[in-house]
């Protein structure tokens, strides 16, 4: 076995996640999406031929933890005697997928082939793995599947299927895709995209493997990979040790108006990380459960966030963890329970710091806003009369943590790098005119450091359609820490002051031009008895509108005129 | 009028003021370097033309590349900034798009930066336009009236940025906002989006606004402070300042738009590698510029230097035209350490003060400088030309300790991996934006300045198979030089949003030659003569439903086949595939460009291509051809003759840098005095 010193280690590293970056690179400014180039609502990772993630670009992090299922489940489906030099293979069946329909996997062999027998595959270097979101599959509903009850209604279903054999297009499965979506144009052209991103993923690995040499490879990707792992069992022996059992609730299942019951219990003993989902609810009829490899995703993101926060991932640095969630459980659906409302995952993530927050207080932040609020307005364009499904991922408050206030008006944590879509942009594209879009005083939860606060975002339908609210945490307030307050819980109002007025969460709402709806995200949640407060801050808040002055003497204790 | 024969370039960098003088009637360049001064930076640029002797009366042209609004925003030392914006939005600004930089992807208590702008000094007014530019709602005046009182009266600011929704499509209420607010308040600073940046989404264009309000106070001062300490001292020449996208702009100009001036540290050497590029008949160049801290590398491709349209500084985007650089937080000064026992270089650097253990200034940690000294490249007596003691001992010996005991490598195997992992990250930047581009970076000459660049660049050459690496004459003054190349150049854009298709060219004509027009007013008000002003027009391209965009430079005749067909090429080479959706055209450009008298390359007396007479000693220094540590020829640059030729190893030492050539490259002087560093067949 080859052994390499520590430099030139750095410098395979360095090759490898070049290699991430430039297939990031391609997807951007090839996609035809903008939940791809604006909201960066992708993952792109790269595996060793044992399946292991060796090395992964910037994206939503939610998307890159479940990339290593997919790509296992899809492996295991074709086979891998069926896996040829140039295949690309789609898969997005939810279960193995650990995603809904729309999430699109991509993913290729890497083969380097044999000078001596050019029509051999060759000698298998690694995988490469693209996921991104698709506009439209042929889901019951146009833009977004709110209450289907069957994995059937969520879209046309590939479970591993070639939409490149051995370099050539197979036009009858693009064909298939063109049919069976609405918004075929953009749909093919972000599959070129994730096709054009793997080509040149496929010539970067290749060109590594032949500067450095295969044994010279394997051995740094093994030390890449041992190096993460003893890192985070090292970052985790450092933390409290103990077992934390926290609870919460999703808003509904999108079929009834039920709170669903969550419930977690994460331990960190001997150097593992174990995230066990028993006691949740039974698996829900509305499309609010979670495939497997999802729930494994986020409590990934989890882990990274407490052990390695400053690198990227690699199959080292998520190998402590351990996940638990029987099948059938609203953390583990099994075929053919719903998929499409993802928003449980991210409504978990805030569930899951909570129940570690109960050990370590002094270390993490409270709850942020808690969900994602998101929205969507599908119609006719009034201007081309083409069809439109835009969508944007409203902002929150983000927890106050130990030593500073949260953000105010930012990305969830779930996927903090994705990106609000521009008000001139969301109004050019579809049938929304927006009259406010501004952050809320005294939304964030009070505390020594107060959570950043909510937006209030009011929207004036031009034109008519379907107005899409997706948010799963309206019920219940996010949580705060250590004596601080709680914020109001998100609040989606739809046609406000008139006799149609109605709080919802997550709907579909179809609206004629002239109706208004209103978004009120929630701020994060306070850390710390607010009473303990520096009076200068609060004094500071109230003259840039943060805080009220009545919430500054009545919460604070703070009388400004004193 | 007589004509005054001189020309002088001044650059500002982190640590040095950079000063290039050519006199125009023998040719000869002269250069200096003084310490910058960042309580008076005007007193910096003073004192190194003084050190320089330039007589200013002598002076035709002053050109002046300077980070001054860069380091007003780095350091927050900009004007007391306010933004009135739509009612309802004022929270645009401090929102921005709510996202967490990519690098903190996993951090779930990131805090953003200070904000350039407080809350309360944000104000909305009533007026409203939509997606297409009609009037929703007229500008309310009184509403203006009260939020510039509130702004000016109440919080005291002294700049105000004035971005309004969709305006970009008619400017006519931030004129009018601007127009009431002077009015009552002529003494404070306006800057209007649409005078910037004629382009869509609000949070970037806002964002541009603001820096330029931010900047706009002290930045003034500055030019003003320079013009007076220079007309003092007899300047009456052209005072121009660099622009961040290349080209420069008359002093007045700048400062009513010093934006464009934020991002102009590098570009002086980018405009000066354009003409090189020209000159030596070198079609596609990489540009590598390492100094102190940071490493920038630009293509030339087809002899234009490839532009960005989008910029960030710190976290805040910036929609002005810039050259596309790459950069990475590597430069000489960067520290090497080890982290369970991997090695990694930066992103932490020793700065100038303590600097590298080798400076002797109080610094422990070893740098990429420490490590050069360890392999030999740097010779402790001629370091900065003999004016600096070199510590080549404590050097070692902080390499020895912190990097080679612990990874349990030799001490040069130690500092030779300290190169190769700077190398490696250096190879991801460069191939990043060449494959991007669709290039083979095998088919670039690597244009090497920058202290560092010389030092490090045919190890990057070998490494990638880059078969010239061009050293030009003091490379740690090439940026300055390049200044002397700048033409005048403005800018002009306006958003179009509609199908190829469906445009109609009679009218894209015609906002062409409107916009042209401007162009040449600009020009004709810096000096250049109307008949001289070079225009060319592009089109900012996309396929319908894409976001990203690609620039295709189009004819005075507009044509649709043409255009398509252009554009199809160039998405083709970029990313290996066409479509067939219709063409939407987002921006339409025009650049106007005045052109200068470019300074002539100088020449070499022609020897006999044998560089005995240069040979200065013989040294050991650590070669990567051989890995292992040989002799290395030691020459004296300012002695080589044109088509001396000789093969590495060897190391050429000009006193402010070192060309590193290892065994398997071989130096070709040429006419001009150039060092051209080829690969040699290996056997």
């Amino acid at each position: 076995m080859t052994t390499l010193d520590g430099a030139r280690v750095e410098v395979v590293r360095s090759y490898l996640l070049s290699a991430a970056e430039e297939m990031r690179a391609t997807l951007i400014r090839t996609s035809f999406n903008p939940v791809i180039y604006e909201v960066h609502d992708f993952g792109l990772s790269i595996y060793d031929p044992d399946l292991r993630l060796v090395a992964e670009a910037t994206g939503l992090t939610f998307f890159l933890g479940a990339n290593d299922h997919s790509l296992a489940k899809g492996v295991e489906y074709v086979g891998r005697d069926n896996l040829h030099r140039g295949d690309v293979v789609l898969l997005n069946y939810p279960y193995w997928n650990a995603a809904h329909a729309y999430d699109a996997t991509l993913f290729a062999p890497v083969f380097r082939p044999d000078p001596a027998d050019a029509d051999a595959d060759g000698d298998l270097v690694g995988f490469l793995c693209v996921r991104a979101h698709w506009m439209d599959l042929g889901a019951k509903d146009p833009g977004y599947v709110l209450d289907s009850t069957d994995m059937h209604q969520e879209g046309l279903i590939f479970p591993g299927t070639k939409v490149v054999s051995r370099g050539e297009p197979v036009r009858e499965i693009h064909e298939l895709i063109r049919f069976n979506s609405r918004m075929p144009d953009a749909v093919l052209g972000d599959l070129h995209a994730q096709i054009a991103a793997l080509r040149t993923g496929e010539r970067r690995l290749l060109e590594i493997v032949e500067k450095f040499g295969r044994p010279t490879v394997d051995a740094a990707v093994d030390r890449i990979i041992a190096d993460g792992e003893a890192r985070a069992r090292a970052a985790l022996a450092a933390l409290p040790q103990g077992s934390w059992t926290a609870e919460d609730w999703v808003d509904d299942d999108g079929i009834t108006d039920d709170p669903v019951k969550m419930r977690v219990t994460v331990t960190i003993a001997d150097g593992t990380f174990t995230v066990d989902f028993a006691g949740s609810a039974p698996a829900t009829r509305g499309p609010i459960n979670m495939p497997f490899g999802a729930t494994e995703a986020i409590c990934k993101v989890i882990l990274k966030s407490l052990t390695s926060p400053d690198e990227p991932s690699n199959a080292g640095t998520v190998a402590p963890l351990e996940v638990r969630a029987e099948p059938g459980t609203l953390f583990h659906a099994v075929y053919p329970q719903p998929t499409f409302t993802l928003w449980t995952g991210i409504v978990a993530v805030e569930l899951i710091l909570k129940a570690l927050a109960q050990g370590m207080p002094d270390r993490l932040p409270a709850s942020s806003g808690g969900d994602v609020p998101g929205f969507m307005m599908v119609g006719l364009h009034p201007d081309t009369g083409q069809m439109f499904a835009v969508s944007n991922n409203d902002l929150v408050g983000w927890g106050g943590t130990p030593d500073h206030d949260g953000m105010d008006a930012a990305t969830h944590v779930s996927g903090s790098t994705g990106r609000g879509t521009p008000i001139e942009v969301l109004e050019a594209r579809t049938g929304m005119f927006f009259e406010r879009v501004e952050i809320r005083t005294d939304s964030g939860g009070a505390g020594r450091f107060r959570g950043g606060c909510g937006l209030r975002r009011d929207i004036r339908f031009v034109s008519a359609g379907e107005f899409l609210s997706v948010i799963k945490k309206t019920k219940s307030a996010p949580w705060a820490l250590d004596g601080g307050l709680s914020p109001e819980p998100n609040r989606v109002v739809v046609f406000p002051g008139t006799d149609r007025e109605a709080r919802v969460s997550t709907k579909r709402t179809p609206v004629e031009a002239g109706d208004r709806v209103t978004l009120l995200t929630a701020g994060g949640g306070g850390h710390g008895d607010p009473r303990r407060r520096d009076p200068e801050s609060v004094r500071r808040d109230v003259a840039e509108g943060y805080v009220s002055a009545t919430a500054a003497r009545e919460v604070y204790g703070v009388d400004l005129d004193g | 009028m007589t004509r005054r024969p001189v020309r002088l370039a001044v650059d500002i960098g982190g640590t040095f003021v950079d000063a290039m003088e050519l006199d125009t009637r023998t040719n000869r360049v002269r250069f200096r370097k003084a310490s910058t001064t960042p309580a008076r930076p005007a007193d910096g640029v003073l004192a190194a033309i003084t050190a320089l002797g330039t007589d200013l009366s002598e002076v035709e042209l002053f050109i002046h590349g300077t980070t001054l609004g860069l380091n007003a925003v780095l350091e927050r030392r900009g004007g007391r900034t306010g933004i009135i914006t739509n009612d309802g939005f004022r929270d645009v600004f401090l929102i921005g798009r709510g996202n967490v930089p990519n690098d903190h992807m996993y951090d779930f208590q990131y805090e953003r930066p200070e904000s350039l702008v407080q809350r309360r000094f944000t104000a909305g007014v009533r007026g409203r336009l939509d997606h297409r530019g009609r009037v929703v709602e007229e500008l309310d005046p009184d509403s203006v009236r009260a939020a510039a009182r509130a702004l000016v009266v109440d919080q005291q600011v002294t700049s105000i940025a004035i971005c309004f929704l969709h305006s970009f499509l008619d400017p006519s209420h931030e004129q009018e906002a601007a127009r009431l607010i002077r009015e009552e308040f002529p003494e404070v600073s306006l800057s209007l989006s649409t005078d910037i940046v004629r382009e869509y989404r609000e949070y970037e264009r806002t964002s541009t606004t603001v820096l330029e309000a931010y900047i706009r106070p002290i930045f003034e001062r500055y030019v003003d402070e320079l013009e007076a300490g220079l007309a003092e001292r007899g300047f009456t020449g052209r005072f121009l300042i660099m622009r961040s996208g290349g080209g420069s702009m008359t002093s007045a100009v700048a400062k009513t738009s010093p934006t464009h001036t934020v991002l102009s540290g590098p570009a002086g050497g980018i405009v000066g590698a354009a003409y090189l590029a020209a000159e030596l008949g070198r079609d596609n160049l990489l540009t590598f510029d390492i100094g102190g801290t940071s490493l920038d590398a630009c293509v030339i491709e087809r002899g234009t230097p490839v532009a960005a349209y989008e910029a960030q500084l710190e976290h805040f985007p910036l929609l002005i035209p810039t050259y596309d650089i790459r950069t990475i937080g590597a430069g000489g000064g960067s520290i090497a350490w080890l982290d369970r026992g991997l090695l990694k270089v930066g992103p932490h650097s020793a700065g100038a003060d303590p600097g590298p253990v080798c400076y002797g200034r109080g610094g422990t940690r070893p740098t990429v400088t420490d490590a050069a000294v360890v392999l030999g490249y740097v010779d402790p007596d001629r370091f900065l030309a003999g004016t600096m003691g070199l510590h080549d001992e404590a050097a070692r010996d902080a390499v020895r300790e912190q990097l080679a005991e612990p990874l349990g490598l030799s001490v040069e195997a130690a500092a030779a991996g300290v190169f190769d992992v700077l190398l490696a990250r250096t190879v991801g930047a460069v191939r990043q934006i060449t494959v991007e581009r669709g290039h083979d970076p095998r088919q670039f000459s690597l244009l090497a300045f920058g202290g560092a660049g010389p030092l490090l660049a045919p190890l990057l050459a070998r490494e990638m198979g880059i078969g010239e690496v061009i050293v030009p004459f003091a490379p740690s003054g090439f940026s300055a030089w390049g200044m002397l190349s700048a033409d005048i150049v403005n800018d002009f854009s306006r958003t179009v949003m509609a199908t190829l298709d469906d445009a109609d060219l009679t009218e894209l004509d015609q906002l062409f030659k409107a916009v042209e027009a401007e162009a040449v007013a600009s020009l004709v008000a810096q000096g250049v003569p109307a008949g001289q002003a070079v225009l060319e027009r592009q089109f900012e391209l996309r396929y319908l439903g894409q976001e990203h965009s690609l620039m295709v430079t189009v004819g005075g005749t507009l044509d649709r086949d043409a255009v398509r067909t252009a554009f199809d090429e160039l998405h083709r080479s970029r990313y290996g595939h066409t479509m067939g959706n219709p063409l939407q055209i987002l921006n339409l450009r025009v650049r106007g460009i005045g052109r200068t008298d470019r300074p002539e390359l100088g020449t070499r007396p022609r020897g006999d291509g044998d560089p005995a007479q240069a040979l200065l000693a013989h040294r050991d220094a650590y070669d990567v051809g051989r890995r292992a540590v040989v002799p290395f020829a030691v020459y004296d640059r300012s002695a080589l003759d044109a088509g001396d030729t000789f093969a590495g190893p060897a190391l050429v030492d000009e006193g402010t840098s070192t060309t590193v050539v290892p065994s398997g490259q071989r130096v070709t002087v040429d006419d001009h005095g150039h060092l051209l560093v080829t690969l040699e067949d290996v056997a």
